[in-house]
């Protein structure tokens, strides 16, 4: 039996058409779907083709084979008024004009309701209104965007998409060129239009971690195959080592939903210390490429006195650090002098 | 900057200020006519002097409504190019749709000539025939202009590529010149040096009407190219029909550059500029807005521009393509600096 899916890729071919030649596939036979009340993160390298898949699916280009179904309809058979008002764009391309408000620019998104004069009516107003005070930008109604922050204006787009008053929105890397406490809040409002609104928001982005987090379902393009699952799912699979299987300095950490970059290990240390300090210096120490081996802590006379020569010892003072090294020790009193007194050993 | 908080305001003193501009272009002329006189004129034809009548329903009254006409066409169609290109300097002067109608007028003229021996310049139907060459020219040249600026987005090397364009197809116009007869030659260089005052009373029959169709197709397509500004994608995903979006800005830009060159010859720079000027004093670039204030702000940009041609104090007259350039490349410059900064309209 085949579920009711609201969009589904059926083994869609995506790229781009070539003047009365051969058309050029990005990627070939993918089959994906989402439904309402899904938040779906596309995930891939660079330059794997998440923005074609992305344009295909919201019909500004169509697919070279295969079957693209929205509501079970072929996606070309929409008239493009009709499909106006059931899937919302936003690109990455940064929009700039000149004296636009936002209230203006979120206007816009009314674009398929109004008459041919683009005449803004009562009902119009309200739909505004509402896109404004969701994205959280009540009282910058009337800011020009070229005259707001990338992420007051990356949210004016969004709230732009959301008074076009569609199930579906399609985002093209809405995170990109965003600081942390931006992509965060980009992420939480669309996030809420899932759960409060029930819309399909579908999203391409490089962040893994927040995408694992807080994503219903993930879209996975891998060189070679297209997948998609649930986050956990797709993690214990082990599709996400398969991302970036090329790079032999990534390796995916499943406790962290993120990658971790893998370093040229320089030696062992044995590092003895407790509480916070033992937590900040194996940090410290494994940052520098490092392997920490924690000893207990233990009373000074009973520690072996000799190390193996190739391995550095570190032991935590009551105010800062022994560090031996090849029978000679050294006291530091600060994490900083110990990383460079380290350094300076390694390089050695 | 902030000029008109209430666009209402703003398009009353500008529909005020275009009033006294265009009775003061009446005024001034190498032949003084004193402002009771002219108004008596206006209102009482027939019982005023027949010489002074003359001067003004023959040459003064026709030449401002050029001036009207001309300056509102060329910034309305400098604006709407300037939109769908997202390109500040874009215009029908230097992407080469004014050069385009030109040599839909050379083509004609030239032609005729072989065919005709003489050429019907001067009746409407000829003026038909050579404002429809022009906006056949001008339409070609679009539709050229807009394929090749697909594949370049970069607002220098579109401007570079419309001057080619422009030298390439004034070349062509040089050739046939060189094959053509003297008469029919003679014809046509009359015509290039066409300026607002050679246009005819009956000319105006048939520019009025064209310019007032170019405007209306304009402020009918408002609400798509205020959909343009977010780009193509963006106007696709709200539900835009593109082609038809296209073609209205098509038919008007080549109806409104077409025209104008067709009866004044190439006038530089208007296009471009006035747009800016409409955006910097009503502060938005939504096109409801924009294609009123740029309408008048052309007509007063052009008015002014006659006036200044004209000389006070002497008898002769200026090129108004002179004119309009030496007051324009300025303003052309300073729009280059300033969106070297902002990247886009």
């Amino acid at each position: 039996m085949e579920a009711d899916f609201y969009i589904q890729c059926k083994g869609v071919s995506i790229g781009y058409k070539e003047q009365s030649t051969a058309s050029i596939a990005v990627k070939k036979d993918i089959s994906l779907h989402a439904n309402c009340g899904e938040m779906v993160a596309l995930i891939g390298g660079n330059g794997i083709g998440k923005s074609t898949l992305l344009k295909t699916i919201a019909g500004f280009m169509p697919p070279l084979s295969g079957e693209l179904l929205l509501r079970k309809r072929p996606l070309s058979e929409f008239p493009a008024a009709e499909l106006a008002r059931e899937m919302s764009f936003v690109s990455t391309e940064n929009i700039r004009v000149a004296n636009l408000t936002v209230r203006e620019l979120v206007g816009l998104g009314r674009f398929p309701y109004t008459n041919w004069f683009g005449r803004l009516t009562n009902n119009d107003q309200v739909n505004i209104d509402r896109a404004i005070v969701q994205t959280g930008l009540s009282g910058y109604e009337n800011r020009p965007i070229n005259r707001i922050s990338d992420g007051e204006r990356q949210r004016a787009m969004i709230a732009r998409a959301l008074a076009q008053d569609t199930r579906i929105m399609v985002l093209d890397e809405p995170t990109a060129f965003l600081d942390i406490s931006n992509k965060y809040e980009i992420v939480r409002i669309l996030h809420q239009l899932v759960y409060e609104q029930g819309k399909c928001i579908i999203f391409s982005t490089h962040d893994l971690n927040t995408s694992l987090t807080l994503a219903d379902r993930i879209w996975l393009m891998l060189e070679d195959r297209v997948v998609e699952g649930i986050p956990e799912e797709m993690a214990s699979a082990g599709y996400f080592e398969a991302l970036f299987r090329n790079n032999q300095h990534l390796r995916f950490d499943p406790e962290r939903d993120d990658f971790r970059i893998i370093r040229e290990k320089h030696g062992v240390v044995n590092l003895t210390a407790s509480g916070q300090e033992q937590i900040m210096a194996k940090k410290a120490l494994e940052r520098l490429g490092f392997e920490v081996i924690p000893a207990p802590s233990v009373p000074p006379s009973l520690r072996p006195s000799v190390s193996p020569s190739s391995s550095i010892a570190v032991i935590q003072q009551p105010k800062g650090w022994n560090i031996t090294f090849q029978g000679t020790t050294q006291y530091v009193t600060t994490l900083e002098e110990l990383c460079r007194s380290i350094k300076d050993i390694s390089i050695q | 900057m902030r000029l008109f908080r209430n666009s209402t305001v703003g398009f009353v003193l500008l529909m005020g200020v275009l009033v006294f501009l265009f009775l003061l272009d009446l005024l001034s002329g190498s032949v003084h006519i004193s402002l009771y006189q002219s108004i008596s004129t206006l209102f009482h034809p027939s019982s005023s002097d027949p010489q002074i009548a003359d001067i003004l329903f023959k040459f003064r009254i026709p030449k401002a409504i050029t001036a009207v006409m001309a300056g509102a066409a060329l910034s309305v169609a400098g604006l709407q190019m300037q939109t769908i290109f997202r390109n500040p300097v874009a215009g029908p002067d230097i992407l080469g749709i004014s050069s385009g109608a030109s040599l839909g007028v050379a083509l004609f003229v030239l032609s005729a000539g072989w065919v005709f021996g003489g050429t019907p310049l001067f009746t409407i139907a000829g003026s038909w025939s050579i404002v429809l060459a022009a906006w056949i020219g001008a339409g070609l040249m679009m539709f050229l202009v807009v394929i090749l600026a697909s594949r370049l987005r970069d607002m220098m090397t579109v401007l570079i590529l419309g001057i080619l364009i422009s030298g390439a197809v004034m070349a062509v116009v040089s050739v046939m010149q060189y094959f053509s007869n003297e008469s029919t030659l003679k014809s046509f260089i009359v015509w290039t040096m066409g300026s607002l005052g050679s246009t005819t009373r009956d000319q105006l029959w048939v520019l009025v009407p064209s310019v007032a169709a170019g405007l209306l197709v304009a402020l009918f397509s408002a609400k798509f190219l205020d959909a343009f500004l977010l780009g193509e994608n963006y106007a696709k995903s709200m539900g835009m029909n593109i082609r038809l979006a296209y073609l209205l800005t098509f038919a008007s830009t080549s109806i409104l550059a077409g025209s104008i060159t067709a009866f004044c010859g190439p006038i530089g720079f208007v296009g471009i500029i006035v747009p800016h000027l409409a955006r910097k004093l009503f502060h938005s670039p939504l096109h409801s807005k924009l294609i009123p204030a740029t309408m008048l702000m052309g007509a007063i940009v052009m008015v002014v521009g006659d006036l200044i041609s004209q000389l006070p104090g002497y008898a002769t007259t200026l090129p108004i393509n002179s004119v309009t350039s030496l007051l324009g490349i300025p303003v052309v410059v300073w729009i280059i600096f300033q969106h070297k900064k902002i990247g886009a309209i």
